[in-house]
């Protein structure tokens, strides 16, 4: 079975996980890296796709600022997003070629690994035709945007545990004004816990991609993390 | 050589994004030229071959199939 590395990095803001990310994305497509999946959640954060701009932004960029509300471009798909304390985000970089996969099935991948995570804890998510993501009768739950170079993967898919989503009302999110969010934790009765969520995202992503994940430990993430590990 | 949009796995169409390089650059090959969006995926198309590009015809916004070709890369 192919193996696929995870480190999960806890509360992490997202401009040093970027800058991580697009050094694991270099490293990969010079194959002098393995497939791995960051697992992790932000600090407040907006973040606009190649769909968004700052038409999308509901609060001007500089009062986010005040609020310590970061903005970022990036290169992946989709529009504006918000990420906070209490969604679980993973950032799988992998080898689609050497996973023998497509954009569209690694679309489709994505969304079953968050609909197997809701159904783990009895919530019924769904695919909608044409709006890429996991939903909820009441919802949107789960979220995707990707960028794809060298058929290597970066950025990923965010999934709500229990977020506050106030965040989502300084945006149009995914171009969908009042898009309505919701989080898994809306959505059951018993009291989830995070680690719980992502060990369950963790399994569903291993099964549905056919992978042996293997967790690096605290001090080797912290190697790979100091400027030694990955310049 | 002719430009064209790659076949990205049981996608019918793309969305046109835009040119990372513009008419008449030199590019290398593997160089990002250009992005393309489908499914909430961005794709970045590499120069498949190096030399000077010319006749870019696909517009920021166009719905394009795999195969499609959007310019030629002249060999300098």
């Amino acid at each position: 079975m192919r193996r696929c590395l995870v480190l999960r990095l806890g509360r992490v803001p997202y401009g040093p996980v970027l800058a991580f990310q697009r050094t694991l994305h270099t490293k990969r497509r010079a194959q002098t890296f393995p497939d791995v999946v960051l697992s992790l959640e932000h600090e407040p954060v907006i973040t606009l796709g190649r769909d968004g701009s700052a038409r999308d932004l509901l609060v001007p960029w500089e009062e986010l600022r005040k609020r310590g509300v970061e903005v970022f471009e990036v290169e992946r798909g989709g529009g504006a997003t918000y990420h906070g304390p209490g969604q679980l985000v993973l950032y799988p970089i992998l080898d689609l070629r050497a996973l023998g996969i497509g954009l569209r099935e690694y679309v489709w991948r994505l969304e079953e690994v968050m609909i197997r995570t809701g159904r783990a804890f009895g919530a019924e998510l769904f695919r909608r035709p044409g709006q890429p993501g996991a939903w909820h009768a009441r919802g949107k739950v789960g979220f995707l945007g990707v960028h794809v170079r060298g058929w290597v993967t970066l950025h990923g898919l965010a999934f709500n545990v229990d977020l506050n989503p106030h965040g989502f009302a300084w945006i149009v999110p995914c171009g969908v004004p009042g898009l309505p969010v919701v989080s898994l934790q809306d959505l059951v009765d018993q009291e989830l816990s995070f680690a719980a969520v992502e060990d369950a995202a963790l399994r569903a992503f291993a099964e549905v991609f056919g992978v042996e994940v293997v967790e690096l430990s605290g001090a080797e993430v912290r190697a790979w993390l100091s400027p030694s590990g990955l310049g | 050589m002719d430009l064209t949009i790659p076949d990205l796995g049981e996608v019918q169409e793309v969305t046109f994004l835009r040119w990372l390089k513009g008419e008449g650059e030199a590019v290398e090959v593997g160089e990002a030229v250009a992005e393309v969006e489908a499914d909430k995926a961005v794709f970045v198309i590499e120069a498949p071959a190096a030399g000077i590009l010319q006749g870019l015809c696909a517009q920021e916004g166009q719905r394009l199939p795999p195969g499609a070709k959007i310019g030629e890369i002249r060999p300098e």
